[in-house]
């Protein structure tokens, strides 16, 4: 075994030229493959964190149905005891707690309907960065009521400018009475994402339960992991602790099933890629070991006829198809790591692009998981193996006669 | 025609090539003994059916007729991994062109088939010195083939073919790429070894050195023995 093993790796090196390019065919899928891989998930991550750390939050607690059908009645049952049992949760970074009606904004010029959300200044900083987009104006201060932050878009629809005064109507929970109060625009915020920069505004959270009626009673608590993974986890024991009495808690997968669709496509993706290229990379490999074989006939020929065994000669191939794997596999990291590197210092700019009901708002970089170093190059090796499986049979069926006699 | 003593015989050995469906007979019906210690030549012009029969006694193809027996048994029944076996150790090989495997060190080369038996390394590293010693290129032990001359090589050659002491060297053209005082030395050295070791050899070839060396010279004409000739 050790003597083939030792043959394989001089006989590689007989035509050093070829092996180099070989090793580099198979070494460029594999960089593309790993490159493809850490991108995708650079992506992915950036997509996930630019909607969850926006406003949506990594998971959220609602009362049951409030989901399905905005109705201001449905609130988280046992608020304070849920608040008290998450900020004792070890898994639990920050949450903030949030009322959510829909409500129409009036200002002299221009009315328009709007998702009022309630927010407690103080812990909505830590989940969404309504604070970081404030493009005029000011973040809430102090503890004036009437305060209200608005959308760039709406800002212009409604013709309005921080100190404005606009007038809130909303339906009340029960009665279902109309409760109108006026605000005073305390600050314009720019998203870039067209639905919250025309379609939502924020208010104290006391004060929207005053004009909903719902007393303490809140609609939605977001929630940010320590571990972002977590979110995705459907099995992690979180949701089952916070879907009890009346409310349930779901993760971003299941409040953005496109998002989660999105990422789940981004492994397919990656899958066809390493098909194609690994589909180029085979005929390298067999091209190799075939003209190798071919130049080489006599040689096994000779190897035959002195009595080497037909599973000789095919553990021959193998090792060299292996010696092969490893050349590339180590040019392949080797570029690859260069490729992230690099990337890891510029990223990638898309911010502003949307996909998958997320805009780009961070440069893109490559997020690296140790098991692609372990997976890829692995795959890669029992491929090549595989790949070389081919050529080894066809030279254990070589009959030295003819290989003599073809050769000569 | 079976020798009780003969290492190889043959009875009646035909082979048919088909070239674009039309038979052509490369050995028509040869049938003869080889026994112990003999240093015999085949001898014949081109396409008198030379290296089709040392390929056939030798098992590296397929008789169309007839019979190949060593040491009284069928080569017909073997396949596979035991006619591998069966070359590896009964039969020693040396090529025209030496055919060495240039990879490999002198001394790889010539413990390569001990290998294959599963000879411990402490052991072919003995054979392998005596063998490099006879063949006078122990000096070159570490040496890569492209770095010999073409008649080392062929020592190379010949002391791999011995070093498993096989029942049977088979010479095909051995001299055939040296020049003639190198060939006559290989030759001489060759004839030498026979003496002292009684193996055997059976050279195909054209060249008057070896039919002059040679204590039995077959002739083959047309894929038949025209002449067998045992010198005094």
């Amino acid at each position: 075994m050790w003597f083939y093993m030792k043959l394989a790796w001089r006989n590689i090196f007989r035509n050093k030229r070829r092996t180099v390019i070989a090793g580099i065919a198979i070494g460029v899928g594999l960089a593309a493959l790993l490159f493809t891989a850490a991108l995708m998930e650079g992506m992915n991550i950036n997509m996930i964190q630019s909607v969850t750390s926006s406003f949506l939050g990594e998971a959220e607690i609602h009362g049951k149905g409030f989901r399905e059908t905005q109705e201001v009645e449905k609130t988280i049952a046992n608020p304070d005891q849920l608040t008290t049992e998450l900020s004792r949760d070890p898994v639990v970074e920050k949450f903030t707690p949030r009322t959510l009606s829909i409500g129409m904004i009036t200002s002299p010029a221009e009315a328009n309907a709007v998702v009022l959300v309630g927010v407690a200044p103080e812990s909505e900083k830590y989940l969404s960065k309504i604070d970081e987009s404030i493009a005029a104006g000011k973040f809430f201060e102090g503890t004036n009521p009437g305060d209200i932050l608005i959308g760039s878009k709406l800002a212009e629809l409604l013709e309005v400018a921080p100190g404005d005064r606009i007038v809130v109507t909303v339906t009340q929970a029960n009665s279902g009475d109309l409760n109108q109060e006026m605000f005073r625009v305390s600050g314009i915020y720019r998203f870039g994402v067209p639905e919250m920069d025309s379609g939502m505004a924020f208010i104290r959270l006391q004060t929207a339960q005053k004009m909903l009626g719902i007393g303490n009673g809140i609609h939605q608590i977001a929630v940010k992991f320590n571990d972002i993974r977590i979110a995705s986890q459907g099995n992690h024991p979180f949701w089952e602790k916070y879907s009890g009495a009346n409310n349930e808690a779901v993760g971003w997968p299941i409040l953005l099933p496109q998002m989660k669709t999105a990422v789940d496509m981004s492994w397919i993706s990656i899958l066809i890629t390493a098909v194609i290229l690994m589909g180029l990379v085979t005929f390298g490999i067999i091209n190799t070991l075939f003209m190798s074989f071919y130049e080489r006939m006599f040689e096994f020929s000779i190897l035959g006829a002195i009595g080497t065994r037909p599973g000789g000669l095919r553990k021959l191939i193998i090792f060299e198809a292996a010696a092969l794997g490893i050349i590339g596999i180590i040019l392949g990291v080797l570029l690859g790591s260069i490729a992230l590197l690099i990337l890891n210092n510029t990223g990638l700019d898309y911010r502003g692009i949307e996909y998958a009901g997320a805009t780009f708002k961070e440069l893109i970089y490559p997020a690296v998981h140790i098991w692609h170093y372990i997976v890829f190059p692995i795959g890669v090796f029992v491929f090549t193996i595989v790949v070389g499986l081919y050529p080894a049979w066809v030279a254990s069926r070589l009959r030295p006669a003819d290989g003599l006699r073809r050769s000569l | 025609m079976e020798n009780q003593n003969s290492i190889i015989s043959t009875e009646d050995v035909k082979k048919i090539y088909k070239d674009n469906g039309v038979e052509v007979p490369a050995v028509r019906g040869i049938s003869m003994t080889i026994t112990p210690g003999e240093f015999t030549a085949v001898v014949g012009p081109s396409g008198s059916g030379k290296t089709t029969f040392l390929n056939i006694i030798s098992g590296l193809d397929n008789p169309s007729g007839g019979k190949v027996l060593l040491k009284g048994k069928p080569l017909s029944e073997m396949k596979g991994k035991e006619l591998s076996d069966f070359r590896r150790d009964h039969i020693g090989f040396i090529f025209q062109a030496y055919n060495l495997i240039p990879v490999l060190t002198v001394e790889e080369n010539v413990e390569y088939i001990m290998l294959l038996q599963g000879i411990p390394k402490k052991e072919r590293r003995l054979r392998v010195l005596e063998i490099l010693r006879k063949v006078g290129l122990e000096e070159y032990i570490d040496r890569l083939p492209p770095k010999l001359s073409g008649g080392q090589q062929q020592r190379v050659a010949i002391a791999r073919a011995m070093v498993s002491k096989p029942d049977l060297i088979l010479a095909d053209e051995p001299t055939a790429n040296l020049d003639s005082k190198t060939g006559a030395e290989l030759l001489d050295m060759m004839r030498e070894l026979n003496r002292t070791t009684g193996m055997t050899f059976l050279f195909s070839t054209h060249d008057k050195m070896i039919m002059d060396r040679a204590r039995r010279v077959i002739t083959l004409q047309d894929g038949l023995v025209v002449k067998d000739e045992v010198k005094g």
